[in-house]
């Protein structure tokens, strides 16, 4: 990769204080890895290994205890709109329209009306929304009510997208929908995602790179680089002989990790 | 069973007519038992103590005087309970620190003002007003509090990351986050605020409600009495209906979120 | 944070208490400074001087348990009444749809404007404030109960239902949890509507009790007293709460947790 580094991770590591107990919890052992412009990367591991609290740190909304983080070069300090986060229910304003969520950012920035309506419409058609501008959040189907998550972020075109589990809470159906319209989505705008799942089919079928991780306390297992042809769609792409390679390995991978972590207890 | 939206006449009907069927049931318990007027009234004396009070314009002048400062007190109130609220809302150390002492300012707030505030601010108009403000402002400021608090923390994220400031964070997040719990407050708040009224129109003034509830008490003429319950119940209704239930339709309903139940 | 004080900060009472420390320093201050003309504002030391030569010549005791006596027999009628009627009137739709608008103009007939009526009925008796508090308790209990009633998913009757429940079990194993959360709510709403009748019969009726205590005081121009009958309306109801309110919903309403994690700010 010697494209330009729209996200770096270094030796990032993170030690959460219980606040009533005074326990220690390592979240994240020492994970280093980065994403370049306009490429997708997922990051997969067992669950608790530290995935959202990477993806927390990178927001700006946890600090870490240690290592950087850097956006476009700059470090990070506190959140900003220079990264647009995903949540994984929503987290849409409810008393806002759907017009009013997706022009939000724009708004804060001080964008001009004219301009902002321009943006948002186009960003509602790109993700099939036109039509349910004046709608509220809970008028809409989940599937909707997410696509409106990814638009309301496209529209702030932030240098990088965080994305945790968006779509965990979707029934099956809808989620290979959504996914075939997010990778649609990426191969229009380009933008630079980090998306946390875990789901390997997932990972596979959007990602230009995945990122492995292991078990508490975390590392990077392995980066595997997925270098299946784009356009994806799950009729052909989920065939090819490569994707169900590529599945595979991933699975095994943190099916080794997972029994090693049960006979050492760290 | 819900009443079918569709027929609204058939809904009205059946609101009044468990209010005939009472009205029946007095009347006839009335003339059965013959109590005297003394006691209990008959319907159609407190028909005539209504019509004979609107005709004197003494009502007008006893409802004008309590919805002023029942207006003048809950403006108060909003104004200065909702931004305290945010503000203790959106900081967890203030709110730690604030919470208790709202807890025990609310369960003073109103009626047990009435003595301090009386030699205060005299007998009189400015004695009742701050006991409504007091009785909703409690109230309000921590409802609002706790409202601001349950905010779901990915909402509050959201709008960080996309750079919202501090005055905007106020209006259009915060705020409207909070309205299902702000409005609970207002009910409550203003609840014990029209109780706080009439109590305090009783001790302290020489119109209103709640002084020509005391005037026909110390006459014993229950039907003037039972007339100003009639026109209290009434207009505390009519303040729930065009106010905050409207208000509760075209905001916390509309957008989907449940309102707090008080 | 050291160790003792993290653990301080930890303890509920130092959490609840702490608070007042500063605003009992603030008051003091203000009094010290005569911000306030003295007529109109006491310190915290003349409010404990007061306590003291009240409690002395036995007066506060006895007032104090004569508004509990009141407030007893009124809350111990009032959920007597108040529980079964709103479990009767929300179990039944038609008696729900012919009473519902009677409660909802009841509950606004303020209950303070029922005092004129009583007291030409029941003279300045105990009889008289106990009504009141009553009527206070048993209306917004009513509303809630039956709100929470109609709140329960009719899902979860039907499952009772399916898996066998008879009448009565779907009443105790499913109506009754289901709605508790608003019973609660309901019996805190009537209880704090139930404490300001208390006071505001005792000022009006005058004839003992914390309520009156304070409007004596006022009418001789007593500071400290009115000061003093203020803070242990507080305090009691502070006491009440922790003791009967708090548990009950914490069984119930809180449970649902509304704690956030403080490390996710
Ligand atoms: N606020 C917190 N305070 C204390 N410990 C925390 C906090 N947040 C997370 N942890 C701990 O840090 C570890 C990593 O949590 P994290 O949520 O990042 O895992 P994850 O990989 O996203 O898990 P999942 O796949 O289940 O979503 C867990 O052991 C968790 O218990
Ligand atoms: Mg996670």
């Amino acid at each position: 990769m010697d494209a330009v580094r729209a996200l770096q991770i270094e030796n990032l590591h993170k030690t959460y204080v219980d606040a009533y107990s005074g326990d220690e919890v390592v979240a994240i052992g020492d994970v280093s890895f980065d994403v370049a412009e306009g490429e997708f990367v997922s990051v997969l591991g067992p669950s608790g290994c530290g995935k959202t609290t990477v993806l927390n740190i990178v927001a700006g909304f946890v600090e870490q205890t240690s290592g950087s983080v850097t956006v476009a070069g700059k470090p990070v300090s506190g959140p900003g709109p220079d990264r647009g986060v995903v949540f994984q229910n929503h987290a849409l304003f409810p008393w806002k329209t759907v017009q009013g969520n997706v022009t939000f950012g724009l708004r804060m920035r001080g964008v001009a009306k004219a301009e902002r309506e321009a943006t948002a419409a186009e960003y509602l058609r790109l993700v099939g929304l036109t039509g349910f501008e004046q709608r509220y959040p809970h008028e809409l189907s989940g599937g909707m009510q997410q696509r409106l998550g990814v638009a309301r972020v496209l529209a702030n075109e932030p240098a990088v997208m965080l994305m945790d589990e968006p779509f965990a809470s979707i029934d099956a159906q809808t989620r290979r929908r959504l996914q075939e319209d997010l990778t649609r989505i990426f191969q229009e705008q380009r933008p630079t995602v980090f998306f946390v799942t875990h789901d390997v089919d997932e990972a596979v079928f959007l990602s230009d790179r995945v990122v492995v991780l292991s078990g508490r306390p975390s590392s990077v297992h392995e980066i595997v680089t997925v270098d299946l042809p784009r356009p994806r769609d799950w009729r052909t792409t989920g065939e090819l002989p490569q994707f169900r390679a590529l599945r595979n390995r991933i699975t095994d991978l943190l099916a080794g990790d997972e029994s090693h972590a049960v006979a050492d207890p760290a | 069973m819900t009443a079918r939206r569709s027929t609204p006449t058939r809904a009205v009907a059946w609101f009044l007519a468990p209010f005939a069927a009472l009205l029946v049931v007095w009347a006839a318990v009335v003339a059965a038992t013959g109590v005297p007027l003394r006691i209990f009234p008959q319907v159609t004396d407190v028909v005539a103590a209504l019509v004979s009070m609107t005709a004197s314009g003494e009502l007008f002048v006893h409802v004008a005087a309590s919805l002023r400062r029942v207006l003048i007190g809950s403006v108060l109130a909003i104004v200065t309970a909702l931004p305290f609220g945010v503000a203790l809302g959106a900081s967890p150390r203030l709110s730690a620190f604030f919470a208790p002492l709202l807890r025990f300012s609310v369960a003073l707030a109103g009626i047990a003002w009435i003595p301090i505030a009386t030699l205060w601010l005299g007998y009189g108009d400015g004695a009742v007003i701050f006991i409504v403000w007091n009785a909703m402002f409690f109230a309000l400021t921590y409802n609002t509090l706790l409202g601001v608090r349950r905010i779901p923390l990915p909402l509050l994220r959201a709008a960080r990351s996309m750079g919202t400031g501090r005055v905007r964070m106020f209006w259009e997040i915060l705020l409207p986050g909070a309205l299902p719990s702000v409005v609970t407050g207002l009910r409550v708040g203003l609840g014990y605020g029209w109780r706080g009224l009439v109590a305090a129109e009783i001790i302290a003034t020489s119109a209103g409600l709640g002084y020509a509830l005391f005037l026909a008490q110390k006459t014993f003429s229950t039907d003037v009495i039972i007339a100003s319950m009639v026109i209290i119940g009434v207009l505390w209704l009519v303040m729930d209906r065009l106010l905050l239930a409207p208000l509760e339709r075209r905001t916390v309903q509309r957008w989907g979120m449940t309102a707090a139940r008080p | 944070m050291t160790g003792l004080a993290r653990r301080l900060g930890r303890s509920g009472a130092v959490r609840t208490l702490g608070p007042f420390v500063p605003v009992v320093a603030l008051w003091w201050l203000l009094a010290q400074l005569q911000v306030f003309p003295p007529a109109f504002f006491v310190g915290p030391d003349a409010v404990l001087a007061e306590l003291g030569g009240l409690l002395e010549r036995g007066i506060l005791p006895g007032y104090l348990s004569d508004s509990l006596t009141r407030l007893w027999y009124g809350v111990l009628f009032g959920l007597g009444i108040g529980l079964p009627l709103g479990f009767l009137v929300g179990m039944s739709p038609v008696a729900r749809r012919l009473t519902w608008p009677l409660l909802l103009f009841f509950q606004a007939v303020a209950d303070i404007a029922w005092l004129p009526i009583v007291i030409v009925w029941f003279g300045f008796s105990l009889t008289a404030v106990t009504f009141v508090i009553v009527y206070t308790i048993v209306f917004p209990l009513v509303l809630s109960i039956v709100a929470g009633i109609e709140q329960v998913p009719p899902e979860l009757v039907r499952a009772a239902r399916s898996m066998g429940a008879g009448r009565i079990q779907v009443f105790t194993e499913v109506i009754v949890p289901g709605s508790l959360p608003s019973v609660a709510s309901g019996v805190r709403t009537g209880l704090g509507y139930g404490w300001r009748a208390l006071v505001a019969a005792e000022i009006i009726v005058g004839t003992s009790g914390i309520g009156f205590m304070m409007f004596d005081a006022r009418r001789v121009g007593d500071v400290a007293e009115v000061f003093l009958g203020m803070i242990v309306l507080g305090i009691l109801w502070y006491a009440l709460d922790a003791l009967l309110l708090a548990p009950f919903e914490h069984a119930t309403v809180e449970r649902w947790g509304l704690v956030r994690q403080s490390a996710a700010t």
